[in-house]
């Protein structure tokens, strides 16, 4: 019904946060206009700043999605970060292991072993939701703590590459890398496989039984318990789809830029994942523009580190301005009655 | 050995319990606080650079709580007045406090990682006359920093509070029935904010607990205890005793962890999944009892 004023509300969101992010620049940088101007124009500069900030939009599309349809569920998926780190551990760890295979062969057994990782990680929050009542909110997190402790533990002691100079794991085969577009830029076609599982999400989530179940779960619980519908059945599913696309995040990432894992690559990704479906309101078309302004963010204020000289940082504020504003249900009306006070002066 | 353990395990638990108290508060009144996190974060850094600018370790602390406090405001007016879904509004809490602190460590102190504040007065140690002397129970009751001997003081005062005053009694009714709190008086909006306001104030104290005593402020040096102090305020059940046994076990984990790290050659790194897989544990055995005791 409201799309029109979501779509309002979404704007204002962000225009209050750029003012912000403005605000903070001008407070913090001793040359404000050039490191401004780096910010906003300096990802559509050249190939190179443009491809970077489109690379880095990939993992935040699959996070978002993933949260999404943790989201649609009414269940929040805290773990993103975990699943994301480990299963890029376990999938490299395969692909360096099983370099005899042919590689595309290779590919696909690495991106269904790692994104199941991902999924059971998150599937155990909801199965112990499903049976205990056990809060996955919290269950989540403590898991995704534990396992980026576990999966740091291997990428600095067992899986460490003895050659690299910091905390990383041996690189696998060249010839598995997803092929880059724009180089030297780091953008893979990696995005047209994000893409299209945002396209094949959607159908999941709009038009099969499944995406209904989980629409009507999320929506009311006792309805669907009326209507047949397995509740816990639909918690570990909507949780395990979450934790497959985490999964599918962090090797994505892995396959496109880096070719191994390296310790804390993903830091961020789960957490920006969500912000980016709040953003969209857990709808998977939308979460590809919501991305991409998450990924805008981070390369203005990269550019703008490298140009002028604020830190990079200042993204983090406009991304948790954002974050802030758009949990505000609330806000619209609250501008509105305002306005209304205002008019009645 | 055995006194030192609880030594460790008492210092080890203040920085969670004075936040589980603060998310007692808030549990107490309906609302589930997973902001704890961040508050305590911001606190953090604000309070160990503010003591070092100031050179005063009570203002230090104040500014600390001061900024929690304003946090715990943003959320209760979020969720209360702007009907933000409260656990969003805790995640914005604790992703803006991520990302303030590292900014301003950046911008203030010219480092994102380690910042050691040299010149910051220490919060020293305090031995109490005479119990200090007491073999055994000596190091078990004496020895620590003002903010631990204040969490104890602040959970018999919380305690009173809560099972003692007409404030008590309202903040749980406003918990237990909304309606029936709404139909006599009691304001909901009123009792969440103070209960948001008050939480914010505990988070703040047990982030000061965490960066002052080591002079060290450190980005994401909280490393989820806020959560595991909002575990803690679940298993209690809106029970103080129950909060301080909580916390204590989670203090005990991460005491384990450290010890286990100084005393074997086991990776650091598996040894600090220690806390996170106690603290999981714990909830997953109250929740496995609570729902046999539902089915009974």
């Amino acid at each position: 019904m409201n799309r029109g004023l979501n779509l309002i509300k979404t704007l204002i969101t962000i225009t209050i946060s750029l003012v912000i992010g403005i605000i903070t620049i001008v407070l913090t940088s001793s040359e404000p206009l050039t490191a401004i101007d780096a910010f906003f124009r300096g990802p559509f500069s050249n190939s190179y700043f443009f491809g970077n900030m489109l690379a880095s939009s990939i993992p935040l599309i699959l996070t978002g999605l993933a949260a999404s349809v943790a989201f649609s569920a009414s269940n929040f998926n805290l773990g993103l970060e975990g699943q994301v780190y480990f299963s890029a551990l376990v999938g490299t760890y395969l692909a360096v292991n099983l370099s005899s295979l042919p590689a595309f062969l290779l590919i696909i057994i690495v991106l269904a072993v790692s994104s199941l990782a991902g999924g059971l990680l998150a599937a155990l929050s909801g199965y112990l939701k499903a049976k205990w009542n056990v809060n996955e909110l919290i269950s989540s997190l403590l898991v995704s703590y534990t396992i980026i402790y576990v999966t740091d533990f291997f990428v600095e002691g067992p899986f460490k590459d003895p050659m690299a100079g910091f905390s990383a794991s041996p690189y696998f085969s060249n010839d598995l890398m997803l092929s880059k577009i724009l180089p030297p830029s780091q953008l893979h076609t990696g995005i047209f496989i994000a893409v299209g599982i945002v396209i094949f999400m959607y159908f999941v989530c709009k038009k099969s039984n499944l995406g209904f179940e989980i629409y009507i779960t999320g929506r009311n619980k006792h309805f669907s318990k009326y209507a047949g519908i397995s509740i816990g059945k639909i918690m570990v599913i909507s949780m395990m789809i979450s934790g497959i696309l985490a999964g599918l995040a962090g090797m994505i990432d892995v396959f496109g830029i880096h070719g191994r894992v390296i310790r804390g690559f993903s830091a961020g990704y789960g957490w920006n994942g969500i912000a980016v479906a709040l953003i969209a309101r857990s709808n998977p078309i939308l979460v590809i523009p919501a991305a991409l302004f998450f990924a805008f963010l981070e390369s203005g204020a990269n550019v703008g580190s490298l140009l002028s000289d604020i830190t990079p940082e200042v993204a983090r504020i406009i991304q948790s301005v954002v974050f802030y504003l758009v949990t505000a249900e609330g806000l619209l009306a609250f501008i509105k009655s305002r306005k209304k006070v205002k008019t009645d002066d | 050995m055995i006194e030192d353990f609880i030594h460790t395990t008492i210092t080890m638990m203040t920085p969670i319990l004075l936040a589980a108290i603060g998310g007692l508060y808030t549990d107490l009144s309906g609302m589930l606080n997973i902001g704890l996190e961040g508050m305590m974060l911001i606190s953090a850094f604000i309070s160990v650079y503010v003591t070092s600018i100031t050179q005063n370790i009570l203002l230090g602390i104040l500014a600390g709580i001061g900024i929690s406090v304003f946090l715990g405001f943003v959320m209760g007016y979020l969720s209360l007045k702007l009907r933000a879904n409260v656990f969003v509004a805790g995640l914005a809490t604790n992703l803006f406090a991520a990302g303030i602190t590292v900014f301003l460590s950046d911008n203030l102190c010219g480092s994102k990682g380690t910042v050691f504040f040299q010149d910051a007065p220490k919060l020293s140690v305090i031995e109490i006359p005479i119990i200090d002397k007491i073999p055994f129970f000596g190091r078990i009751f004496s020895g620590y920093n003002a903010l631990t001997y204040l969490s104890i003081i602040l959970l018999i005062v919380s305690f009173y509070l809560i099972f003692r005053t007409p404030y008590g009694y309202h903040l749980r009714a406003v918990g237990k029935n909304e309606k029936t709190a709404h139909s006599v008086g009691i304001s909901i909006f009123r009792h969440r904010m103070i209960a948001f306001l008050v939480s914010g104030l505990f988070a703040g104290l047990g982030g000061a607990a965490l960066s002052l005593p080591l002079q060290t402020f450190v980005g994401g040096m909280t490393n989820g205890r806020g959560w595991i102090a909002l575990v803690a305020v679940v298993l209690s059940q809106g029970n103080p005793i129950g909060l301080f046994i909580s916390s204590f076990v989670f203090g005990a984990a991460s005491a384990f962890s450290n010890t286990l790290q100084a005393l074997t050659a086991l990776s650091p790194k598996l040894l600090l999944t220690l806390p996170f897989v106690i603290t999981l544990v714990a909830m997953i055995i109250y929740s496995v009892r609570r729902n046999k005791s539902y089915e009974r």
